[in-house]
């Protein structure tokens, strides 16, 4: 019944995303918007069906159908049966679906009357949906029957749902690691919703090439929606770290595993495609430029999503192997070469760029932005695709890892918060000397101080001492820059800090963003410079000193859960001198159904300065090894993360009509230059 | 006070900060890594055997545990890393080696990125001095 329910509503959402296409392409000559309530409606109401559906499917514990067999279990707690419905492929495609589909509505209704660009750039959508709903439909099939029962979980399914069905009687339930933190429950949905909305820049930028409309109307109106995908893209890779960070027990947030970079790449491009808007919507430059940075942005998404699903590269975010790899690949294929392919058809006829004034500028120094972001992705793509094309050419194995993006990334990173402190406060057209050392030396002096101050205390690592510098100086100049402007309104500061704030969120949210990311560069320093890592043995009772904290094993601790066993030891945090308990931590292994090997939970104790890091490394409940790890301002990296997705919302703020900024400004008796901060 | 005078005392200060961190960096020298951080360096540049491309450092599986004991031991006898790195090259293969030092292949993967970015100078010269070009000729 549920399969039946579900396969009708796909078949009708796969009709619908063909009929938006068509209709699409058919009104929007004339951009009669209203041509597609029908097809959108219907295709925004099967999605949700499809998804409602197997959500009833799951927590009805429906184990004819194969996904839900193999995905869920009686036992498994309702958060994590809900999450079932994203955790594994098939059901991820239906979340992608579902997103997609909220996404089509959302700017269908923004579509307004004669909007041929609007219409046009829906077909672009749809033909995007009806490439998700075709494998849904086919390869990916959610609603799958099964027809052959195992001891649990389902052996083999069938597509055809008009078949003899099997039932198994108990599920093989989730992956342990999904099961273990509820932030998985969460970390999948902000990624797709970051993925998908990027479908809607490239959207409109397909249309605006097939209409030749190369003006800046395609980024006014994607600008919003880029930020979207934007600011859900970062949280999605930010929590995504944090659970690696907080759940995995190995110490670290981010492994450079493919996967991971392809959740990266597109992040540093759509980075360089915000920025480069701006440009273009201020200057008038940059147009081929935008074009190019939106279809890497999306077909990057697309690998991101081939690499986990397809299997080609060892990774533990892939899903399991399937037949939707080599169907993937040839979406990639055609996004890539198609649009490219209208890209160049078109290039002759975009406009030629407006002049670049001087290359210090706030456009010179985007653009340097750019090109280090740019060439920052093509490094990670690069390395992550080397071992496929060194083995493609030669045969020849080879791994890449770590050591090397560790390497190739600091550099660039440096470059970029150098040129994002310089930037962020430079005027537009021409930054003199004047003019930025002007801006600059408070923040200049002070940076340097900051790094003084850390080579006396002791701290010799050149890497941290660099990036202490880099990240006073771009939080420095931001702030001096606020200062300046509030300072230069002639109302009180408490009544000019809104308003300044107000007049140009964009800008401002900019900045906070800014912030975010110099706290999160600090904290990637200081946390991989300055961290100490040890592997201790400690009987029952017995302490231990690392790195100026005492730790002493208290007891072993065991118990029973619904949907797991914990093992566990409980251990005090204390004080050098071992007088005085900072925290009382408990480390695990869980044990789950189904599943032979523990996973191990580490616990944290998060201060200050340091986050004190134990995770169980063998031994017994008598005599227990654990792996202690300090990492210094570690919170910082949450904290900034947190603060660049606060910045992303606040520059979402709709910007004042200019009439209501003029009368904010009148009775200023400074230079506009002054009032307005970035320099209109 | 003046701008001018103010400009001296700001960069005189910076200056002296400066001073102090080049000094104060050349005398530390290079940080002397202690055994657990290179056991740590070293098992993040060998990946894991049967862990779905995990490094060594990163897996939490028992085998990952059992090759860190290695490294670790190796590391308390006093191996450098560059001899613990050939041991798990020659048993492991190259292919494990996640710093490709030991390959030949090392020098394309790092030339490509630099000549990426060579390239992306070179175009932006380019844009600027033509459209500097073109301005003239407008002018």
């Amino acid at each position: 019944m549920i399969a039946y329910a579900g396969y009708l509503a796909i078949f009708i959402a796969l009709g619908a995303a063909i009929s938006v296409t068509v209709q699409g392409i058919r009104y929007s000559r004339t951009g009669d918007a209203s041509k597609l309530r029908l097809p959108v409606s219907v295709l925004l109401g099967a999605t949700i069906t499809i998804f409602v559906v197997l959500e009833i499917g799951i927590l009805s514990g429906d184990f004819s159908i194969a996904y839900i067999a193999n995905n869920t279990s009686s036992t498994t707690p309702v958060l994590f049966l809900f999450a079932g419905a994203w955790a594994a492929l098939e059901g991820s495609i239906v979340l992608w679906g579902l997103v997609l589909a909220g996404f089509i509505w959302l700017v269908w209704r923004q579509v307004g009357d004669e909007d041929g660009l609007g219409v046009l750039a829906l077909a672009v959508m749809g033909a995007v949906a009806v490439f998700w709903f075709g494998l849904m439909a086919s390869a990916a099939n959610p609603f799958a029957v099964c027809t052959q029962a195992g001891s649990i979980g389902c052996v083999d399914s069938s597509w055809w749902p008009f078949v003899e069905t099997a039932f198994p009687v108990e599920g093989r339930g989730p992956n342990p690691l999904l099961q273990n933190n509820f932030m998985m429950a969460v970390h999948p949905p902000l990624l797709y919703i970051g993925y998908v909305g990027f479908t809607v820049p490239f959207g409109f930028a397909v249309a605006a090439l097939i209409r030749k409309d190369f003006g800046r109307t395609w980024l006014d109106r994607t600008h919003r929606w880029s930020l979207i995908a934007w600011v859900f893209l970062s949280a999605g890779i930010l929590i995504g770290a944090w659970w690696s960070y907080e759940v995995l027990g190995w110490g670290g947030y981010w492994a450079w595993d493919p996967v991971e970079n392809a959740s990266f790449l597109p992040w540093l491009t759509a980075t360089a495609f915000i920025h480069s808007a701006i440009v273009q919507r201020r200057r008038g430059m940059l147009q081929s430029w935008n074009f190019v940075l939106v279809i890497a942005t999306f077909s990057l998404t697309i690998l991101g999503t081939f690499l986990t699903r397809s299997g080609v590269i060892a990774s533990v975010h892939a899903f399991s192997q399937s037949v939707i790899g080599p169907v993937l690949l040839g979406l990639l294929a055609v996004i890539v070469i198609g649009s490219l392919g209208l890209f160049v058809w078109r290039s002759a006829d975009i406009a030629q760029a407006a002049r670049l004034d001087s290359l210090s500028s706030r456009e010179g120094y985007i653009l340097a932005n750019n090109l280090l972001l740019s060439v920052f992705a093509f490094t990670v793509l690069f390395g992550t695709m080397y071992p496929l094309l060194v083995e493609a050419a030669s045969g020849d194995e080879v791994a890449v890892g770590r050591p090397f993006f560790d390497k190739a990334s600091i550099p660039i990173a440096l470059l970029l918060l150098l040129i994002l402190g310089i930037g962020s406060v430079a005027p537009w057209r021409v930054a003199s000397p004047k003019i930025l050392w002007q801006r600059l030396r408070l923040a200049t002096v002070v940076s340097l101080i900051a790094g003084a101050l850390t080579v006396v205390s002791g701290i010799d690592s050149l890497s941290v001492v660099v990036t202490i510098v880099l990240t006073t100086f771009v939080v420095t100049a931001i702030v001096v820059r606020f200062v300046t402007v509030v300072h230069s309104r002639p109302e009180s500061v408490f009544s000019a800090v809104p308003k300044v704030l107000r007049n140009e969120p964009g800008y401002w949210g900019g900045q906070i963003a800014h912030i975010g990311i110099a706290l999160m560069a600090l904290a990637i320093a200081t946390t991989g410079g300055l961290a100490t890592r040890d592997l201790i043995a400690l009987d029952q009772g017995e302490t231990a000193i690392v790195a100026g904290y005492c730790v002493r094993y208290v007891e072993p601790v065991s118990r029973v859960e619904p949907n797991r066993t914990v093992s566990g030891v409980r251990v005090e945090v204390m004080n050098e001198s071992c007088t005085e308990v900072i925290d009382t931590l408990e480390p695990r292994l869980n044990t789950y159904p189904g599943s032979a090997q523990a996973v191990g939970t580490p616990a944290v104790s998060t201060g200050l300065v340091n986050d004190v890091y134990l995770a169980i490394a063998g031994g017994s409940a008598e005599r227990i090894e654990l792996n202690v790890f300090v990492f210094p301002l570690q919170w910082l990296l949450w904290a900034g993360g947190l603060i660049v997705v606060f910045g992303g919302v606040f520059a979402m703020i709709p910007k004042p009509s200019r009439q209501h900024r003029t009368s904010n400004q009148s009775g200023s008796t400074e230079p506009a230059a002054e009032a307005d901060a970035s320099d209109e | 006070m003046s701008d001018k005078v103010k400009n001296m005392i700001f960069g005189a200060i910076g200056a002296l900060a400066l001073i102090v961190i080049v000094v104060g960096l050349a005398e530390g020298g290079a940080p002397v890594p202690t055994d657990a951080e290179r056991v740590n360096a070293l098992a993040s540049s060998i990946k894991c055997p049967f862990c779905n491309g995990e490094s060594l450092s990163e897996s939490q599986s028992s085998v990952a545990a059992e090759y860190r004991v290695i490294i670790a031991q190796r590391v308390a006898d006093g191996a450098t890393d560059d001899e613990v790195i050939d041991e798990f090259a020659a048993n492991f293969g190259d292919s494990y080696i996640l710093d490709t030092s030991t390959s030949s292949w090392s020098l394309a993967l790092w030339i490509v990125p630099i000549l990426a970015i060579v390239g992306g100078v070179v175009v932006v010269a380019w844009m600027y001095s033509s459209g500097r070009q073109r301005g003239k000729v407008g002018q």
